[in-house]
């Protein structure tokens, strides 16, 4: 076993247990919003992390479009995420006791008041 | 600004279009060849002929050494809120708290909006929810707050997000007027 196998290991486990927590944080969490969250952010930390970790351990060729991955999954991911998001909030499915303070809401309101 | 001067504006963007667009097929490939190089550029004349790009206002400032701050500062972020998130999701769980919080918006450039909302976004336990463009004011979710001061900490770490944003796109006239904003803040 070289010291690149060892970096390499670290990398992935490090990875798994990112997406782990990830799927964990699915479950256990309690609104939309917050499962979003879980969902998304440490799943593209734990994805750089294993491909990272894969790159070591393929031809450099291959791990260029490793790179290709890891750039579109960031570009894509705060898109995504952000789009989710505003849907479930317009829908109304956040329900309002898992927020400490919404502010959106109390702008809802105002703006209805004007009206 | 001159027709003169947007045409060759145009025309730097769609050269930088070709050669992304060259990049990502010479990638896509993986492997470093005339052929696959002269591919992707004649690939990339082509997307950006049948697929033009909405006219552009004005340049980008292009400040290397900030652009690079700026992805440091998010390359941090996104590690040391990951850990974040998994730590509210195993101390709290089900008792996890959000809040949505009302921050001003430092720019009226679309594009600088759009890279603030995505930067923001990508990092673990925040998002973007809504942008207010006419009021400047942009809607933010965060994942964990417990009481007050944790909701002024989020905010000031958004208005810094702006900020190293702004730094590194933002017009100069912006960077000035948050500077000020940032001032008038305790």
């Amino acid at each position: 076993m070289t010291f690149l196998d060892v970096v390499s290991a670290v990398l992935l486990l490090a990875g798994a247990a990112q997406g782990l927590l990830g799927a964990l944080g699915l479950v256990v969490l309690p609104s939309l919003l917050s499962r979003l969250q879980a969902a998304t952010k440490p799943q593209t930390l734990g994805l750089l992390l294993i491909l990272a970790g894969a790159a070591l351990r393929v031809p450099f060729e291959s791990a260029v479009t490793l790179l290709l991955v890891a750039v579109f999954q960031l570009i894509t991911a705060p898109v995504i995420a952000q789009i989710v998001a505003r849907s479930v909030y317009r829908s109304g499915a956040v329900r309002p006791e898992v927020l400490v303070v919404d502010e959106l809401a109390q702008r809802l309101e105002r703006s209805d008041d004007e009206r | 600004m001159s027709d003169a001067h947007s045409g060759t504006l145009r025309s730097a963007t769609r050269l930088l279009s070709v050669a992304w667009l060259a990049v990502v097929w010479v990638l896509l490939w993986g492997s470093f060849t005339l052929l696959t190089i002269v591919g992707g550029v004649l690939v990339g004349f082509v997307v950006t002929a049948l697929f033009r790009a909405g006219p552009v206002a004005h340049r980008l400032p292009f400040r290397p050494v900030a652009l690079l701050a700026l992805l440091w500062h998010l390359a941090c972020d996104l590690v040391v809120s990951s850990f974040d998130v998994s730590r509210q999701t195993l101390r709290y769980g089900w008792r996890a708290r959000g809040a949505i919080l009302e921050v001003p918006l430092l720019s009226t450039s679309d594009r600088v909006v759009a890279l603030i909302a995505s930067a923001y976004t990508l990092s673990p336990g925040t998002l973007v929810l809504q942008i207010d463009l006419q009021r400047s004011l942009w809607y933010i979710y965060i994942l964990g707050p417990r009481d007050s001061a944790d909701i002024e900490a989020a905010r000031t770490a958004a208005m810094e997000i702006q900020r190293s944003v702004l730094a590194a796109v933002g017009a100069p006239e912006e960077i000035a007027q948050a500077r000020r904003m940032m001032m008038g803040r305790p």
